[in-house]
């Protein structure tokens, strides 16, 4: 065979097998996808409105929902100051020692064992407190929440040309008012960007709370300081039980849970051109 | 212009359940009173029955049922993180001392009767007669195979595959492993030199690739039903509940009994039972209902307990939850023994057992 | 103020270092004053996470030593005399199910990287992005239901049973697939999970790459194939340093996998055994550790290991990311 049919051979090889093994990284998504569709709808299609409001001896998973949006909320009244603050800190002084350690430190922190974190809320929140809690769950959260919105904050400023800059502090502003008065609306879209992917991420976790939040499903939520539920909790206790009606229950709250995901996703992803992670 | 669609679109979904949520609570929880049973899962069924039944009568009171296992229920007695802990063995000594630390006095009574039993998953197959070697043998890990001589010549007549046997257990600090360990080690000195009783007990079939974990007894119970040829000991609810294959065990006059309401009312009554008062909680021993006596009595029998706080200075409980909390527990310990609300598998308690309960819950201060 | 101050001074030799004083105090400003706090906050969380973890550990330390990492045995008493744990299963259930998941990751990262960059449509590039993107953000719970419904089912009857049927005098097949909760399982969700992070380091670095030598393979006449052998050659710190993230994401995930991997504790090389991971242990026995003395220090004492190997893993991965970054801006 002439060595250009060898090089030919190679060449379509490789194509293929790229071709396969990028659709094989691919398609565990829309199976996944496919799967929590086709065996969540019918569960809540059955009765949306117990299913979507009831507590969990009717058969609904409403006080889960509540517990998550409470959560999505509190930790992020919690973490989303430190993590602007942080961010600009990092974006202002990227050289100094102060700031490449807050860099490594958030990237480490984007990627640390989450149920880590989930233990260490307990031991120094929940446990004190002598009861789980919405803000031990919601603490562990905002640590979690936390480096997504800093790193996105971060770099959502660098986006802005430098001249923003150099014409505010031209004009005799203070750092302050430079940073927070011009800069920051300026990024607002990537910072917004950075909270909406914090919170979806946060909405999803399950491993902190399993030891923070306690759980709660016959009643709907009163108080932060008193036990809550969660959805992702809730299925993950449900998985682990043989009764295949809890299974169904399962699979309609990772449905509710797919969704909740993709309603905050979507229209981030699409707008955006880059995301970090 | 696009993405503020989808932003708003977003937001008044938000709105929309959130309000949605707020009716509920407004409507649902105006005054509700909140309580939380913590721990065992032996008497997951019953606790759950009653719940239903219990809060359809009383609308205002909410009860979350959590599991986690005897030792997990024990452990969030004493944090206070639960209202009413859930044990199936009474609380050894050390643990006592250590509730009686917090101030308060905890008070341990009975609740109901139930069975540990043999559930095996055989396609086709649904009795089978383990004698009392056979069943120490199979969970040791002795015994291999399902057509092992030992079990083929107690059921000739069985059709038994030759695979090996799966022993699935609990990964939980279990009361229901407890009281099949302590039974285990009752009937046979080697089970009781090589491992002994506890709510956590070291599998030899882990090592040899035949031991399985499960989280709970639902966990334990999801795996047997995924795989053939496995074998598990759990609480007879589930296995009623799940449709379980049981067997029929050797008790201590010799018969081979299975576990029904009957065999479990004849080891109960055939024994009287020592129930200590409930501020000592700690002296009950959890042999006595086990190896009862009696030609039709099933062996393996337990109580499970409930803990309380007797509520000195009211330290763990608001006056409306103590008061929530008696009503519940009295007629836990009255309507809830009534047959209409036993759940299946499970069986009352003889009315002088009830009564001890019933003075913890005089003793429950508000 | 400052006549003052230049009576002590010697007068008006002082005022220029004095002006410099002053102004270095006033450079601290009120930007930072609100900021600094902040950011020192959090360092301040991390250590004093460590130094929980450190601290609750500390009794296992001092009752087993650092010998609580090396043995196999678990036996929980309610007689503290008599309970001995060791880790060891769970730290080889961490790493052998992190190894299958990067190795795993290592070929479809990298494929769907030169894929994305290279051959895809324009337009239909973002869609590919964003999917990879969803597939990092999605909640790792619905990872874990359809592994338990839909994975384990798949892999236990098409390629588990298969396998040990045929090739089981293969050590690591040699294990019975009983449930088909195993590493084998663990470590293919896994994989599936941190693919998206690798592809996002690689992917990066390789549409960094200055275009200059692309045109250069190009102009020598080189196969789409030979070209990109050659970029990714030019790459491979950044594939590498993808390679520990993903590794780091492997070993800190914990409910996905404690749904799968059978939670017993297993020593075996064989992919088809049933295992733990530090942290399913974590998940599973946390809620009893309580009532055992010794439990819970040992249970930190995982927890703290883990600590370790995601920083370690972490720094290295991100220290050599950023040379090879600082290294390739022309």
């Amino acid at each position: 065979m002439s060595e250009y049919k060898i090089r030919k051979g190679k060449e379509i090889a490789f194509t293929i097998s790229i071709t396969i093994l990028t659709f094989l990284g691919i398609l565990p998504l829309f199976h996944i996808i496919a799967t929590v569709f086709v065996n969540g709808l019918p569960v809540i299609t059955k009765e949306s409105f117990t299913f979507l409001t009831g507590t969990f001896s009717n058969g609904g998973i409403g006080p889960a929902i509540a517990g998550t949006f409470i959560l999505i909320f509190l930790s992020s009244l919690i973490g989303l100051p430190v993590a602007l603050l942080v961010g600009v800190y990092a974006y202002e002084y990227p050289n100094s020692i102060i700031g490449k350690a807050t860099e490594t430190l958030l990237q480490i922190m984007l990627e640390f064992p989450t149920i880590l974190v989930g233990v260490f809320a307990m031991s120094i929140i929940a446990i004190p407190m002598g009861t789980y809690s919405a803000f031990a769950g919601a603490f562990a959260l905002a640590i979690i929440l936390m480096p997504y919105v800093a790193v996105y904050t971060q770099e959502a400023m660098r986006q802005i040309p430098f001249t923003y800059r150099e014409a505010s502090f031209g004009l005799g502003l203070s750092r302050i008012k430079v940073i927070f008065r011009i800069l920051v609306p300026l990024s607002k879209r990537g910072i917004l960007t950075g909270v909406l992917i914090g919170m979806a991420k946060v909405a999803g976790e399950t491993a902190p709370l399993l030891f923070t939040i306690g759980g709660l499903y016959e009643s709907y939520p009163v108080s932060v300081t008193k036990p809550v539920g969660a959805v992702p909790l809730l299925i993950y206790t449900l998985v682990q039980s043989p009764s295949k009606g809890n299974h169904r229950m399962a699979w309609g709250a990772s449905l509710i849970l797919l969704l909740i995901f993709l309603l905050i996703f979507i229209p981030i992803r699409v707008s955006l051109k880059e995301v970090k992670l | 212009m696009k993405k503020k669609c989808y932003v708003g679109i977003g937001i008044a979904t938000i709105c929309i359940v959130l309000i949605i949520a707020e009716l509920h609570i407004y409507i649902g929880n105006e005054k509700s009173v909140i309580l939380r049973t913590t721990g065992a899962t032996f008497p997951q069924y019953q606790i759950q029955k009653w719940i239903k039944v219990y809060q359809q009568s009383h609308p205002e009171v909410k009860i979350e049922y959590e599991g986690g296992g005897s030792g997990y229920g024990q452990e969030t007695f004493l944090q206070g993180l639960t209202h009413i802990g859930r044990t199936d063995p009474p609380v050894k000594e050390d643990t006592w001392n250590k509730f009686l630390n917090t101030g308060d006095q905890p008070l341990q009574f009975p609740v109901i009767v139930g069975a540990v039993v043999v559930a095996f998953n055989l396609p086709g197959i649904n009795e089978l007669k383990l004698s009392s070697e056979a069943l120490v043998d199979i969970f040791i890990g002795d015994i291999e195979y399902w057509d092992d001589r030992s079990i083929k010549s107690l059921n000739p007549e069985v059709n038994l595959p030759h695979e090996k046997i799966i022993v699935i257990h609990r990964s939980d600090a279990s009361g229901t492993t407890a009281i099949f360990t302590t039974y285990l080690s009752l009937i046979s000195e080697k089970w009781a030199n090589k491992i002994g009783a506890g709510k956590t007990v070291n599998w030899p079939v882990d090592n040899m690739g035949r031991g399985l974990a499960g989280k709970g007894n639902s966990g334990v119970v999801a795996i047997l039903k995924q795989k053939e040829g496995s074998i598990c000991y759990t609480e007879l609810s589930f296995a009623i509940e799940e449709n379980l294959s049981v067997a029929a065990i050797q008790n201590k006059n010799g018969r081979f009994v299975k576990p029904t309401t009957e065999t479990i009312q004849s080891a109960v009554s055939q024994v009287s039972s020592y129930i200590p008062s409930p501020t000592e909680g700690y002296k009950e021993d959890i042999k006595q209902l086990l190896n009862a006596a009696g030609d039709n009595s099933y062996p393996i029998v337990a109580f499970t307990h409930l803990l309380v706080w007797q509520n000195k200075d009211r330290k763990h409980y608001s006056p409306e939850k103590a008061k929530a909390i008696k009503d519940f527990l009295a007629w836990i310990l009255t309507d809830g023994q009534k047959e209409e609300n036993i759940a299946p598998g499970y069986v009352p308690l003889p009315p002088d057992v009830a009564q001890i309960g019933l003075n913890a819950v005089k003793m429950i201060r508000i | 103020m400052f006549r003052f101050f230049t009576l002590f001074t010697g007068g008006r030799k002082m005022k220029p270092c004095f002006n410099k004083i002053f102004k270095s105090v006033r450079r601290i400003d009120t930007f930072q004053i609100i900021t600094l706090p902040a950011v020192i906050f959090v360092f301040l969380l991390f250590v004093l996470m460590l130094f929980v973890y450190f601290y609750n550990a500390l009794p296992a330390f001092i009752r087993e030593g650092l010998a609580v990492y090396f043995k196999n045995i678990w036996q929980a008493s309610e007689e503290p005399g008599k309970e001995y744990y060791g880790l060891i299963a769970a730290i080889w259930g961490t790493v052998y199910t992190s190894m299958i998941a990067i190795l795993i990751a290592l070929p479809i990262s990298i494929a769907y990287s030169v894929f994305v960059i290279d051959y895809v449509p324009k337009k239909l590039k973002n869609i590919f992005i964003i999917v990879s993107d969803m597939m990092a953000g999605l909640p790792t719970i619905i990872y874990g239901i359809w592994g338990v419904f839909a994975l384990v089912p798949f892999l236990q009857k098409y390629i588990m049973t298969p396998l040990y049927k045929n090739l089981s005098f293969i050590p690591i097949f040699s294990y019975p697939p009983v449930t088909g909760y195993s590493y084998f399982s663990a470590g293919v969700l896994l994989g599936i999970m941190v693919t998206p992070f690798a592809s996002a380091v690689i992917r990066e670095a390789y549409q960094m790459i200055p275009f200059t030598y692309r045109e250069a393979a190009i102009s020598l006449g080189l196969t789409r194939y030979e070209a990109t052998k050659i970029l990714l050659g030019y790459i491979k710190p950044a594939i590498f340093s993808g390679m520990i993230l993903a590794f780091g994401r492997a070993v800190g995930e914990t409910v996905a996998v404690s749904l799968i991997i059978g939670n017993t504790f297993n020593l075996s090389p064989s992919l088809f055994a049933p295992g733990y991971t530090i942290s399913s242990l974590i998940a599973n026995q946390f809620g009893n550790a309580y009532i055992y003395r010794h439990m819970l220090p040992v249970l930190y004492a995982g927890g703290l290991s883990l600590f370790i190997i995601g920083l370690i893993v972490n720094i290295v991965g991100l220290y050599l990311l950023r040379r090879w970054q600082e290294n390739v801006r022309i």
